[in-house]
């Protein structure tokens, strides 16, 4: 084969994407769109202006990565609600079964992915970091 | 036995069998929902329907059609399975499917059911039940909606609790379960409903949505309070002990425990529990490093016959074997002691001079298979409620006569034909020595008896007893007398009940050789059924005795213990886990005495008053962080194994004295297990046991008993004068010793020391119930609240020992009567 014709192809290839659209983005200025069904940061659901989980532990115990800790309370209407819902975010393995699980729709998985920290104890995130804004 | 088939199965029944136990036994399961083994049957959920080919196919229910011979039974057809289907959504029609909130989910009947026949969807609409949650009980919730109206509640808290509070009230579609009047729940607080409570409408308050059943370890234990040795699953997430666990297998009680047992774990995990050696430094209790804690105690344990030490029966057989041990060869003191010595001379000098050897000559299984039971003090019930359950059930289900002697009515005596007798307080002794005397004169003794060591004797000295004076000293007709004992000697199996501890000082060793001569002389020993059954206070007092930790030979015993730290002759005193200023009769008297001594060392779990003068405190563990063995009142060696690890810097008393035996130049088995070898070798009864044995059902160790005839003295009862009334001290229902005081769940139900009142003497004092009255004796004055209830004869008054708060010992000296005057 004539040696020449393959650094031709080759530059072929390279001037062709020099006129694409390019697949990266320019993040942080670029922002990606993120899909529906995208399982991101966990937010606990909102109705009547409290959180809607009861506090059933099924989602601890779904777990696979164990890195959700719920406790259970009493309010005032002896209502069970959690006084505690943390998921350790270092531990977590975004795999939705937690949503899946969930018998009273209160839990969701965000598009939020920039999930970057300083400390360990900032990757775990409490019930009112949680709770959708 | 009738031989059926089931499922194409052949198999072997008991002849009373119902067509669900025989399934059961041969490892068939029928599903249903309103069984329990204890109880009768009933037939209220239509689960359990099975096809009986000789019956044309009808469906009937397994659980109510008793097994006949030859029946071909089917379990699981087509048929069968479409209704039990149609049954779960009926029931579904109304339970209100909130199991995200609902506690019993994960352990609920209808729940695993309605798995397990996959009912998703329901043909059916209906309005869901709108009744009143009752939030307000402290120990047990009752929410009506999610009732499924099978029954076990009312049913067993009338045929084994006997209590009723529960029942089923209105008819139809409006039937609930509720109590009289639509009233709160105000009972036992046993919690034998929420046990058996197949789904979410009866459940424990304390435990309310603290953790999820699945997420829960069980882990099997013996019960820490009282001598019955009931055994208990305890629920454990995240080193804390969170509840307890229903099992229906469980021991000789079938998992029924009384309001202690369910209700007061919580002092495992108190907030109050010492995690850190203490050592008093310039007069104030300071944190310290066991290290220098046991230094300390080590150098003050030097000092020979002036050491003295105390323990709880609540330790374990091998910690108090080493115990024992280390005063014995290290320090050189015979000079320990438990439960205020008094309490149990009934077993060590009573039943020893009467039957040769420590122990009841009876166990708790006897009750149901006995034909007669003579109780003394009504008060069994209260100190050890199982063994309540067993007597209720004998005489409801099993026709056992029941006669009661005591110094006040109880729950015993509301049994259906119970018989009480109600003698002055402080009589006993005389009464049962007049029992006796009826026994020889009207010739209603065995004739063995005639030839048992002490008989010309006790017949000598019982002649002596004139029927006016029994009559002045116990108030009771000697006809009555003479009735009791013709009953007991004609009954074929005969069984006497008595129970001893710190409060009841009148259940001498006297009274227990007394109560052993009416068996003697009728020879009802060594039969099943019969005997004497002695019920020792605390969960190893019976293993306390057998271990020989208590004062022998020259050694004082514990009131000689403490006015020897008084004098000056005892100069340290070890207290591991007693708590003599509360539980010791004369408060003055035992302070003075902890006062003076000059080194005290404490080991606790928590800071009882007595720990709060110890010159150091060592924080030890509870009886869910240990391994060891107890040994119930009827001699039942049970093992238990640690539920949770060890809380804080606690050590358990096993580690604290095999520390301080290798201080002082000794060593101690390693393991628990070798010290139980040691003990077992030299215990009579004990030869066969080890660890590998008791490990899975513990083991009763044999009584051998050799019966002699004891003459008892009774001294004369003293008797009110105008204007006192007389003090009787007992337990409460919902306390065992001091320990309950840090239960959270008896404390909800029964806070503080009361004192009980007749009607009569509340209307003449112008009192009401809760009201304060100061009670004041002899030896001090104290307020108290008010009870007022027609279980107490007139001039008396009685009051339970348990509480720091309200310590009775202040105006009570170990006395069993006490002359109180009571000013409002």
């Amino acid at each position: 084969m004539n040696p020449i014709t393959p650094i031709i192809n080759g530059m072929k290839i390279t001037l062709k994407h020099m006129f694409m659209k390019p697949v990266t983005l320019q993040y942080p200025t670029e922002r990606p769109k993120v899909s529906e069904r995208f399982r991101g940061l966990h937010g606990l659901k909102v109705a009547h202006s409290k959180a809607k989980c009861v506090a059933c532990y099924l989602c601890p115990t779904v777990c696979p990565a164990k890195c959700i800790t719920v406790e259970a309370g009493e309010d005032a209407n002896h209502d069970k609600y959690a006084s505690v819902y943390e998921i350790d975010m270092l531990r977590c393995i975004f795999c939705g079964y937690c949503v899946e699980a969930c018998p009273v729709d209160a839990l969701k998985m965000t598009g939020e992915f920039e999930l970057a920290n300083y400390t360990r104890q900032d990757f775990i995130y409490s019930k009112e970091r949680l709770l959708e804004k | 036995m009738v031989n059926l088939t089931i499922d194409d199965k052949q198999v072997t029944a008991p002849k009373n069998a119902t067509i669900y136990d025989a399934a059961k036994m041969n490892g068939i399961s029928i599903p249903i929902l309103c069984h329990d083994k204890k109880l009768k049957p009933f037939g209220a959920c239509r689960m359990c329907l099975v096809e009986v080919e000789q019956m044309k196919g009808r469906q009937i229910p397994a659980c109510t059609t008793p097994a006949t011979e030859g029946m071909i039974i089917r379990t699981a057809t087509p048929d069968i399975i479409k209704a039990r289907k149609m049954v779960l959504e009926l029931l579904l029609l109304n339970h209100p499917l909130d199991c995200p909130v609902c506690d019993k989910s994960g352990d609920c009947d209808l729940q695993n059911l309605t798995y397990e026949y996959k009912v998703n969807s329901n043909r059916f609409t209906d309005e869901k039940f709108n009744h009143e949650i009752d939030y307000n009980n402290p120990l047990i919730e009752r929410d009506m909606n999610r009732c499924v109206l099978c029954g076990k509640c009312a049913r067993i808290c009338d045929e084994i609790v006997s209590f009723g509070a529960l029942t089923f009230i209105d008819r139809g579609i409006e039937t609930k379960i509720g109590c009289e009047f639509e009233d709160g729940l105000n009972c036992e607080f046993c919690g034998s409903c929420i046990s058996v409570c197949p789904v979410g409408s009866l459940l424990a308050r304390p435990f309310k949505h603290k953790a999820r059943f699945w997420a829960m370890t069980k882990h099997k234990s013996v019960c820490g309070y009282c001598a019955t040795g009931c055994n208990l699953t305890l629920g454990v997430k995240d080193n804390k002990v969170l509840t307890t666990i229903y099992d229906e297998d469980q021991g000789f009680h079938k998992g029924q425990l009384c309001v202690r047992g369910r209700f007061g774990y919580q002092f495992i995990n108190s907030a109050k529990r010492l995690t850190k050696p203490l050592v008093r430094k310039n007069g104030v209790l300071t944190e310290s490093t066991w290290d220098e804690a046991l230094e300390v105690v080590a150098v003050r344990l030097k000092g020979g016959t002036a050491v003295g030490a105390l323990a709880t029966p609540r330790l374990t057989n091998e910690e108090l074997s080493l115990f024992k041990q280390l005063l014995v060869e290290k320090v050189g003191t015979s000079n320990f002691d438990h439960s205020a010595g008094y309490a149990h001379a009934a077993l060590t000098k009573g039943l020893v001079s009467s039957f040769g050897t420590a122990a009841s000559s009876a166990t708790i299984l006897d009750i149901q298979k006995s034909d007669f039971l003579l109780v003394l003090k009504s008060d069994t019930y209260e100190t050890h409620p199982v063994v309540g359950f067993e007597i209720n059930m004998a005489v409801k289900n099993k026709d056992v006569k029941l006669t009661i002697i005591s110094d006040k009515r109880g729950k015993l005596s509301k049994l259906p034909d119970a018989k009480t007798t109600v003698h002055r307080p402080g009589s006993e002794l005389h009464l049962i020595n007049a029992i006796a005397k009826a026994l020889i004169d009207e010739n209603l003794i065995d004739e063995s008896a005639r030839t048992i060591s002490g008989f010309a004797e006790l017949t000598a000295a019982l002649s002596g007893l004139t029927a006016e004076a029994v009559t002045e000293y116990t108030g009771v007709s000697s006809s009555e007398i003479k009735k009791i004992a013709s009953e007991y000697a004609t009954a074929s199996k005969a069984l006497i009940i008595f129970p001893v501890g710190q409060a009841y000082t009148g259940h001498t060793a006297a009274l227990a050789s007394a109560l052993a001569n009416l068996s003697i002389l009728t020879g009802k020993n060594g039969k099943e059924g019969a005997g004497v059954l002695c019920l020792s206070e605390k969960n190893n007092s019976q293993g306390a005795v057998d271990a020989g930790f208590y004062s022998q030979g020259n050694g004082l015993d514990a009131l000689q213990i403490l006015d020897g730290c008084t004098s000056g002759s005892i100069k340290t005193l070890f207290i591991a886990g007693e708590n003599p200023l509360v539980s010791y009769p004369n408060r003055t008297k035992v302070k003075a005495a902890l006062d003076a001594v000059e080194f005290l060392v404490v080991s606790e779990l928590f800071m009882t008053d007595t720990a709060a003068m110890a010159d150091v405190v060592l924080p030890v563990c509870s009886f869910a962080e240990k391994e060891g063995t107890f040994t119930s009142s009827d001699r039942r060696v049970q093992y238990i194994k640690p539920a949770i690890r060890k809380i804080g810097q606690c050590k358990t008393d096993y580690e604290v004295f095999s520390l301080l035996l290798s201080k002082l130049g000794g060593t101690a088995p390693v393991t628990a297990a070798a010290q139980f070898d040691v003990l077992a070798s030299k215990t009579p009864g004990y030869e066969k046991l080890s660890f590998a044995v008791l490990r899975k059902d513990g083991a009763y160790a044999p009584v051998s008993i050799k019966p002699v005839l004891v003459v008892t003295k009774a001294e004369k009862p003293i008797a009110a004068e105008p204007g006192n009334l007389l003090l009787v001290t007992g337990s409460a229902l919902y306390h065992s010793g001091t320990l309950s005081q840090y239960g959270e769940g008896p404390m909800h139900v029964c806070p503080e020391g009361y004192i009980e009142f007749s009607r009569t003497d509340a209307a003449s004092l112008k009192i009401v119930e809760n009201d304060l009255v100061t009670v004041t004796s002899e030896s001090g004055s104290l307020q108290l609240k008010v009870k007022v209830s027609l279980r107490i004869p007139v001039g008396v008054v009685f009051a339970p020992y348990h509480f720091a708060a309200s310590s009775i010992n202040t105006i009570w000296n170990g006395a069993p009567v006490t002359k109180v005057s009571v000013t409002k």
